[in-house]
This record gives C-alpha cells, sequence and structure tokens, in this order.
C-alpha cells in the first residue's frame, strides 16, 4: 500500500474507508505541511494544532475531494487556509488584547530558542532573521514564495492551491521575492 | 513570459538559495498519536472558540425592524390630535344635524297639530334642535365658522335684520392689511334637493308656529 500514490490512496479511503491509506498519507504529508505552516505562520505550537486540524478537515471531509484534483494541492489549500484563519485571529487578539505587551507580537521561537554564541556563527540567527523577514512580507506574496521557494511546488501547483490565475501568482511571487530581497539584503550579502 | 521571469529568478538567484537552504521543519513524535487520540475521541472541536465578531448585518437588521415597527405604529394608531381633524368633524357634526332634523321636522309637524307652546319651547331652547354632544350646541364652544360672516337665522325669517348692515358679511377676500381668521378647510358641495327640501320645511314649520304663537298672543291681550 505504501507503493501507491496519493489519488491511488484517497481513493481506496473514499471506497473502502482504509484507515492504512489514511494514515500512510498523514505520514507523507505531516512534515511538508509543517515546514508550510510554520514559514505561513512563525509560531511551533499553532503550527502543530494547523496541520492536525488539516488532518482532521481530511478525516471528515475526505469525500469533498474530487479524484480530478491533485490530493497535494487539495490538502495544501486546507492547512493554507486554516493557516490564514489562523493569522487573522491572531491580529485580532493582539487587537483586543488589554496589555498590548510586545511578548505576544513576537513570534514564540525567540522564547524557545536559546542561541548559543557559538551556534550564532553557523547560520541559526540567519535562520531566525530570515523567518522574521518572510512574517513581515504581506500575507498574500508570502504564501506564494513559500510553496514556490520553499515547498518547490510548480506555478501551476500554487494556481491550484490558491485559486488564482498563474500569471497573478508569479506577479505575487515575484512581489513578495522583491519585498523579502529588500528585508535580506544585508544577510546574503555577506 | 518564461524568459521574464526566469531572469527574476536569476535576479533573486542568492536569496533562493538562502531560502532552499533554511532547515525543514518536522511535525513532533508524537504528533500522529496526538491525531489519532483526537479522532478516537472524536474531538473535532477547536482549541479556542472564536470570538464573536461584530456584524453590521447583525446589528441593521433588528434596528430595521423596530424602526419599521414604529413606523406602522405612528400609520395605524394616528395621535389623538389627528382625531380633532377638521372635516372629520364638521361631516360628522353634519350628519348628526341632518339626523337630528329629520327627526325633529316630523315632531314639529306632530307639534304643530297637537300644541301650540311647544313651539316655543323649541325657539326658547335651541339645544333641543341638536345633539347634545353637538360643538354647536354647547354654550361657549365657538364654531369654526368666522362669525361675522354668518347670520341668525330666526332674524332673517322674521326681517329683523333688514336694516343691519353686516358689512362683512361675505367679505371673504379681504385689502390684505390684517390676517384673515382661519375658518377651516370647508369643503364646498352643492346641496341637493331632498335636502334643501328638508330645510325648506323646517323654515316653513318655524314661521308657521311663531305665527300661531303671535296670534295667540294677541288673542291672549
Amino acid at each position: 500500500m505504501t507503493e501507491l500514490s496519493d489519488e491511488d490512496l484517497i481513493k481506496e479511503y473514499q471506497d473502502n474507508n482504509t484507515p492504512e491509506a489514511y494514515d500512510i498519507l498523514v505520514k507523507r504529508y505531516k512534515d511538508p505541511l509543517m515546514n508550510f505552516v510554520y514559514r505561513f505562520v512563525g509560531d511551533r505550537d499553532i503550527c502543530t494544532d494547523v496541520v492536525q486540524d488539516t488532518m482532521i478537515k481530511f478525516y471528515l471531509n475526505k469525500d469533498s475531494y474530487r479524484s480530478f484534483a491533485k490530493f497535494s494541492t487539495w490538502i495544501y489549500t486546507i492547512a493554507g487556509n486554516l493557516a490564514k484563519n489562523e493569522l487573522k485571529r491572531r491580529r485580532r487578539r493582539i487587537i483586543f488584547s488589554i496589555d498590548n505587551s510586545d511578548d505576544e507580537r513576537s513570534p514564540q521561537i525567540e522564547d524557545k530558542m536559546f542561541i548559543a554564541p557559538d551556534k550564532a556563527a553557523d547560520g541559526t540567527i540567519r535562520n531566525e532573521i530570515i523567518q522574521k523577514a518572510l512574517l513581515k512580507v504581506k500575507t498574500v506574496y508570502r504564501e506564494v514564495v513559500i510553496l514556490r521557494d520553499i515547498q518547490d511546488l510548480s506555478y501551476e501547483e500554487i494556481s491550484e492551491i490558491t485559486g488564482l490565475a498563474i500569471g497573478t501568482v508569479k506577479s505575487r511571487i515575484n512581489r513578495g521575492r522583491a519585498q523579502l530581497q529588500k528585508l535580506l539584503k544585508h544577510i546574503y550579502r555577506e | 513570459m518564461k524568459k521574464i521571469y526566469n531572469n527574476e529568478e536569476n535576479k533573486f538567484s542568492e536569496m533562493l538559495k538562502v531560502l532552499k537552504e533554511l532547515p525543514k521543519i518536522k511535525a513532533p513524535d508524537n504528533f500522529e498519536y496526538n491525531l489519532l487520540t483526537r479522532i478516537q475521541n472524536k474531538n473535532f472541536g477547536k482549541t479556542e472558540k472564536e470570538r464573536p465578531q461584530f456584524n453590521w448585518v447583525k446589528f441593521l437588521a433588528p434596528s430595521a425592524v423596530v424602526i419599521s415597527a414604529i413606523i406602522l405604529f405612528f400609520i395605524f394608531f394616528p395621535s389623538s390630535q389627528e382625531n380633532n381633524n377638521q372635516i372629520l368633524q364638521r361631516t360628522k357634526l353634519q350628519d348628526k344635524q341632518s339626523a337630528v332634523n329629520n327627526s325633529t321636522s316630523t315632531k314639529n309637524e306632530l307639534n304643530n297639530q297637537q300644541s301650540v307652546p311647544s313651539s316655543t319651547n323649541l325657539q326658547s331652547n335651541p339645544s333641543v334642535l341638536l345633539g347634545s354632544n353637538d360643538r354647536a350646541a354647547r354654550p361657549g364652544v365657538r364654531s369654526r365658522i368666522y362669525d361675522s360672516r354668518s347670520i341668525k337665522l330666526d332674524d332673517y325669517i322674521s326681517g329683523a335684520n333688514k336694516n343691519q348692515s353686516n358689512t362683512n358679511r361675505g367679505n371673504i377676500v379681504n385689502n390684505g392689511e390684517e390676517p384673515s381668521q382661519y375658518d377651516g378647510l370647508i369643503v364646498s358641495e352643492k346641496p341637493d334637493k331632498k335636502t334643501l327640501e328638508r330645510y325648506h320645511a323646517v323654515v316653513d314649520s318655524i314661521k308657521k308656529a311663531q305665527l300661531k304663537a303671535d296670534s295667540l298672543k294677541k288673542v291672549q291681550k
């Protein structure tokens, strides 16, 4: 069963409700989705919750998947939508929070990762700066840049995931990259 | 088009390299276990309940209902001031008067046949002719009709006001120096023959009664 394609596995799960097929798909996609959602949201705990919710949505709404689409684009669409909702919720929470402290605004990675001086040199800090810069890019551009340049998806796949025309996807990627480049200039010229 | 985007990719090549070098984030070890536990426990709800958002539609819909209810209330339940509508009251008064006149004309005819003093009673107490609730019958309540333009019917019949010069009578258009007195919105209607005949009969009966009363007075003297 592990040799089956994603589409075959989801068909098997849809037709026969085989839990194995579901497990294999979860194993295949949990890490790519974690990476995508983490780069998009910037919080490991929230990212885990979002991916869990994605898998539960997949479990509950397996029949809403149509065979003409790729499974990967379908599951990325679910994860992307949930991640966007999470971002909106967080933004609202920040606006309405009584003590508007900076702790809430900054990504949790700062609190969780202690940067040792020796590690700082070998790129851990750099990765953190890149992540912070990514979070500063507009949401609409960030999503497509992550999908293209971090997740290595094709323009067609990104177009399917986001529901945008390929031209729009390309221009958004370009704008996102330009924004990111401005923010990261000092890093990759070192 | 492809070339343009390839060129763009070359432009960002350094940055793209940096992005590709980013470490891949992996799911925690207990991810699958937690997921299966949630599925087994049917714990599909979200960890945090969403705050109810302020919604303009939710706010405007009930307020629109309330406003429309208030408007409908004012349309279908007019205020007491509107009940004092002059036209309505006037038509009501006219209806009452005509009804009373009908009954009194028959009464008068009977009274003329039976006894004369009752007609004097009618003369001295004109409120008998009108209903007790009529505005005209009540003392102190002024009729909306401009007084200076009206005449006393009894004097007119007996010819007592022949020499009286009522200059204001019929003077509807004034010279504009004085503000004209508002005398209500009177709908001008052409009197129909039946009501005219009825009024004539009433006037005739009063005349006859008066003549009889005069003759009786002369006889008594």
